[in-house]
């Protein structure tokens, strides 16, 4: 069943990136293929795949390992990415260090650890990080907040 | 025999104390780098570059350095693979086909030890290979084309076939997916950006790490935090920590075949490396006996991705030094180096400063050498991540995740682009679609759109220039081949079935 | 347990304060160029070229470091600078002239040539096509005959899209010979030296590149026609025609240089430009520039603005000509 809600909602992509890819045209119209003909190939492939899925979805041959999701599972995983988001929008604002500490206690919190755990586990990633990052391996990493409190 | 004359003179160079001591500083520097996932040779190089300067290496020994790391994050790309199922970089994708699953079964040890020897033999092959035949090798690179690529991408892409096992349908689509996502960006021959929806951070496309970080990384990290949430338990780490006599044997016919292919795909400048390990896995599934337990944790399975991406990546040096011309990211920015220090790779640099080519594949070598004697003791130390709790681990790891993705274009976009990728490929794996061959489509894609229009803006739109060279019937006959072997085997298979019943 | 990690971490977090201080007074904090491309490349040597000559010259206490961020031939940069960071007195953008001409033809987006602060030019290329040793065309001239007479008769293959630096170069030749350069054979190969394995391997006939480029492929067979320059270069390459002599007016300077944010202060943009001025008049630091195959070029202040200006009004008018620029 979800086998064929993923195809019917892949299906509805492809339409739409076909009705897009369908603008698409050389400003100056010059070499033989020009940039619409492959999308609009590969898109294709895809819509008749979908269809077919749509109509006959494919038998669940192996028994899953993993147990189906429940909703408290849902939940954490809405959670996760909900931090993940923040975490990424925090990422330029805060500051690595700041937003990377707040994003890994959180996490470290989600993932079962202790309130102890995670606020130590935590403090040490971000900052071990941003050290081996920064100052080891010369990846410049947004200062945020603190750059202020620098100058 | 001036070739060995200057070998020697190579050897000379590379073995001096000095140079050693540099060649193991940044195997395992390069390692550490290679380890930390969206960081790769390419950050490695880059980072040890402006240091060399700092400390006024002179060039052979800054050469050295680089090749070391190089070869080094290759390897340490492996460790993240195999441990964590998270690929660092594209040739990185195939080792997680059977390493993550031997390291399930509790045989992280022998696959990082396995993974360690192939990289060796493949290096060895390929660098044997360079000594022998570099100049011939600069004829055979410069011989594809526009037509020549397109035909091997089509090659590859009826390779990926083989991946599909029983879910035909579903990796045809992944396949297809990937394809598709290689259209995003700035189409290279008119100019025109495609799907980009008005942002500017697809202009260049999708970057590659970008989406194998959201593909594995995230879509790992969710799966983390079911299993946490089921109460699973880390897998631990059993038994012995290295490979015996016995499995060694077992690959070594698959350790050489893949590092022949490796050597001699990577001197093709462009997907070299990655096209290596897929080739070189899918013909290996081809040849391997009915009950192989390919995707399940054949040792074959990691041995032959590792041995051609060894192979690939000494190879890919070969256009470099013979004709000037990066073969890889990371060969581009070493040639940055190079001319750093007014050195100018091409025909030239084999007459005029022997000593620097020669010291370079003599250090790449002796760097090989090095990744084997350092790693094979430390396989230990590498298997303890899979003992840090989740709940330190994987905070850790969507922070370097992050750093990586980060540091491509220092914009967030990027941030937010690998989470939503993350989501999809969470669910692609949630439905059972195989998010290697979403990866592999990736990148072939790009690679084969490219050359398609390249080679029909040449002939003027006549298809016939895609089967016009011998190089590119050669390939179509590789193609025919591989479509026509299994069913060449199964009707073996039925005659030989028939025989038993007569019998 | 807990004291221990505290004290362990306060000096940490000091010393992370004090290093966003500023080392010397005068000098920005968090020097930091910014290679709008991959590593490696042109952009990228524009960054190696800054990192180790401020170094070198002893004009940057704080070492510099070379970011990457690649998108749309610049575009990702220039917007990021244009939009977001742009009072960030530490950080300079490498540009060239293939910037000014996406710049020119609008794919910048929103921003134009006056968004940003011109810092100061730091080298010179200039445009070329090449051909294989064997070939038949001997000069400039050959090529636009055959042109002439089948505009189909050549391929070429050159680095970037229609619209781009390496597809310029032939549709000027193009337009010289009198023919609409929709009529070529053209592909556009991934910038660096793809185009050059598919000359030597016969894929195509004539690639468009850049003096620097040829002097990196010394030593393969090949042979370049012209160089698009007001005169001969100087050094190896003098031995190559400009168009002018071969009588065809084409020119294509590709400047290299540095820009900044448009809200960086003035004593920051003078403290950078006093730097540069002090690195270009070194002898050394010339010579250090022409080994690395860049012809030396110091332009900066209301110069460097009005040949930007200039600069961007030419290509504007070629996308006009051409009907590139996308209304």
């Amino acid at each position: 069943m979800h086998d064929r809600i993923f195809a019917g909602i892949n299906l509805l992509i492809c339409v739409a990136l076909m009705a897009l890819a369908w603008g698409y045209q050389a400003p100056f119209a010059y070499e033989p293929v020009g940039p619409r003909a492959y999308p609009l190939l590969l898109l294709s492939l895809l819509v008749l795949g979908a269809l077919y899925q749509v109509s006959k979805p494919a038998k669940q041959t192996e028994a899953r390992e993993e147990p189906p999701l429940n909703r408290q599972v849902i939940r954490k995983i809405a959670l996760c990415i909900a931090a993940m988001v923040a975490y990424a929008a925090l990422f330029e604002v805060l500051g690595f260090i700041l937003s990377s500490v707040l994003f890994a206690v959180a996490m470290a919190y989600l993932y079962d650890a202790t309130r102890v755990q995670s606020i130590v586990a935590g403090l040490m990633i971000a900052v071990g990080l941003y050290l081996l990052f920064d100052y080891g391996l010369d990846v410049p990493l947004p200062l945020g907040l603190l750059a202020k409190l620098g100058n | 025999m001036d070739t060995i004359h200057y070998l020697g003179l190579g050897f000379g160079v590379a073995l001096t104390p000095y140079n050693l001591i540099t060649a193991f500083c940044g195997t395992l520097i390069g390692t550490i780098v290679g380890l930390l996932p969206g960081l790769g040779p390419v950050n490695g190089v880059a980072l040890l570059i402006p240091i060399a300067f700092a400390l006024g290496l002179p060039p052979e020994t800054a050469l050295i350095l680089l090749a070391a790391v190089y070869l080094g994050c290759e390897y340490g790309g492996r460790i993240s693979s195999i441990l964590l199922n998270i690929p660092g970089e594209a040739s990185a994708v195939m080792t997680t086909l059977d390493g993550y699953p031997l390291a399930q079964q509790g045989k992280a040890g022998i696959a990082l030890s396995i993974s360690a020897w192939s990289s060796f033999i493949g290096g060895t092959i390929a660098t044997i290979g360079v000594v022998l035949f570099a100049p011939l090798l600069a004829k055979w690179a410069v011989a594809f084309g526009p037509a020549e690529y397109f035909v091997l991408m089509v090659f590859a892409i009826t390779c990926l076939a083989g991946m599909a096992d029983n879910k035909p349908l579903k990796t045809a689509m992944a396949a297809l997916i990937g394809l598709a996502l290689s259209c995003v960006g700035i189409d290279s021959n008119s100019g025109v950006y495609r799907f980009t929806f008005g942002t500017l951070g697809l202009a260049d496309g999708i970057q590659f790490i970008v989406l194998v970080l959201g593909l594995f990384s995230i879509s790992e990290i969710l799966v983390l935090l079911e299993r946490t949430h089921h109460g699973h338990r880390a897998v631990k780490t059993t038994g012995r920590m290295l490979f015996n006599l016995k499995e060694g044997a077992f690959v070594l016919a698959t350790n050489l075949r893949s590092g022949v292919v490796g050597f001699v795909l990577g001197v093709l400048p462009g997907a070299g490396a990655t096209l290596a390990s897929a080739v070189a896995y899918m013909s290996e599934k081809r040849m391997a006996s009915k009950d192989n337990q390919f995707g399940k944790g054949d040792l074959r399975g990691l041995a032959a991705p590792e041995t051609a991406n060894s192979g690939a990546a000494c190879g890919s040096m070969v256009p470099m030094l013979t004709l000037g011309v990066p073969g890889s990211g990371t060969t581009a920015v070493m040639l940055g180096a190079l001319t750093l220090y007014n050195i100018t790779p091409g025909p030239m640099l084999f007459q005029n400063q022997p000593e620097v080519v020669w010291g370079l594949i003599a250090s790449l070598f002796v760097a090989n050498v090095m990744l084997l004697v350092m790693n094979v003791p430390m396989v230990r130390i590498f298997t303890r991540i899979l003992a840090v709790p989740t709940w330190a681990l994987v905070p850790a790891i969507a922070i370097v995740t992050s750093i990586g993705v980060y540091a491509v274009h220092s914009t967030t976009f990027d941030l937010f682009l690998m989470i939503g990728i993350g989501v999809c490929g969470y669910i692609l794996r949630k439905l059972d679609y195989s998010l290697s061959a979403v990866l592999l489509g990736f990148i072939l894609g790009g690679v084969m759109e490219d050359n398609l229009r390249r080679a029909l803006s040449l002939s003027n739109g006549e298809l016939s220039i895609l089967w016009g060279s011998p190089i590119t019937l050669a390939v179509w006959a590789l193609v025919g081949l591989m479509l026509a072997y299994p069913i060449f085997r199964a009707v073996r298979a039925r005659k030989s079935a028939q025989l038993l019943i007569a019998d | 347990m807990k004291t221990v990690t505290l004290s362990k971490f306060l000096p940490l977090a000091c010393a992370l304060m004090l290093g966003s201080v500023n080392a010397q007074a005068g000098e920005p904090s968090r020097p930091e160029c910014i290679a709008p491309s991959k590593p490696g490349g042109g952009f990228d040597m524009t960054c190696k070229l800054a990192q180790a000559g401020l170094k070198d010259h002893h004009l940057l206490d704080s070492p510099m470091r070379v970011t990457y961020m690649p998108g749309g031939i610049g575009a990702v940069a220039y917007n990021a600078i244009a939009a977001n960071r742009r009072d960030e007195s530490g950080t300079l953008i490498a540009f060239s002239g293939a910037s000014l001409l996406n710049l020119a033809l609008g794919k910048y987006g929103r921003y134009d040539e006056n968004s940003v602060q011109w810092l100061t030019t730091i080298g010179t290329d200039y445009g070329t096509l090449a051909v294989r040793e064997d070939s038949p065309f001997k000069t400039l001239d050959d090529v636009i005959q055959a042109l002439k007479k089948d505009p189909k008769s050549i391929t070429v293959g050159g680095g970037g899209s229609i619209g781009g630096q390496g597809w310029a170069k032939i549709a000027l030749l193009a337009k010289a010979a009198g023919v609409d350069p929709r009529e070529l054979r053209y592909a556009a190969f991934e910038g660096g030296a793809e185009h050059y394995m598919a000359l030597m391997g016969k894929h195509v006939d004539l690639v468009t590149g850049s003096a620097s480029e040829i002097r990196a492929q010394r030593g393969n067979k090949i042979r370049a026609l012209v160089v698009y320059s007001e005169e001969r270069l100087p050094g190896e390459l003098a031995s190559v025609p400009t168009a002018k002599e071969q009588g065809y007016d084409i020119q294509w300077p590709l400047i290299r240089g540095y820009y900044m944010g448009p809200e960086v202060k003035q004593e920051d943009l003078d403290w950078w430009k006093a730097a540069f001025a002090k690195l270009q008049s070194s002898e050394e630091f010339q010579q250090y520039l022409q080994d690395r195959d860049v012809l030396p070029l110091n332009v900066t202040g209301q110069a460097l603005n009005d040949l930007v200006k200039k600069q961007v009004e030419d290509y504007r008018k070629l996308g006009e000509e051409f009907g590139l620029v996308a209304e």
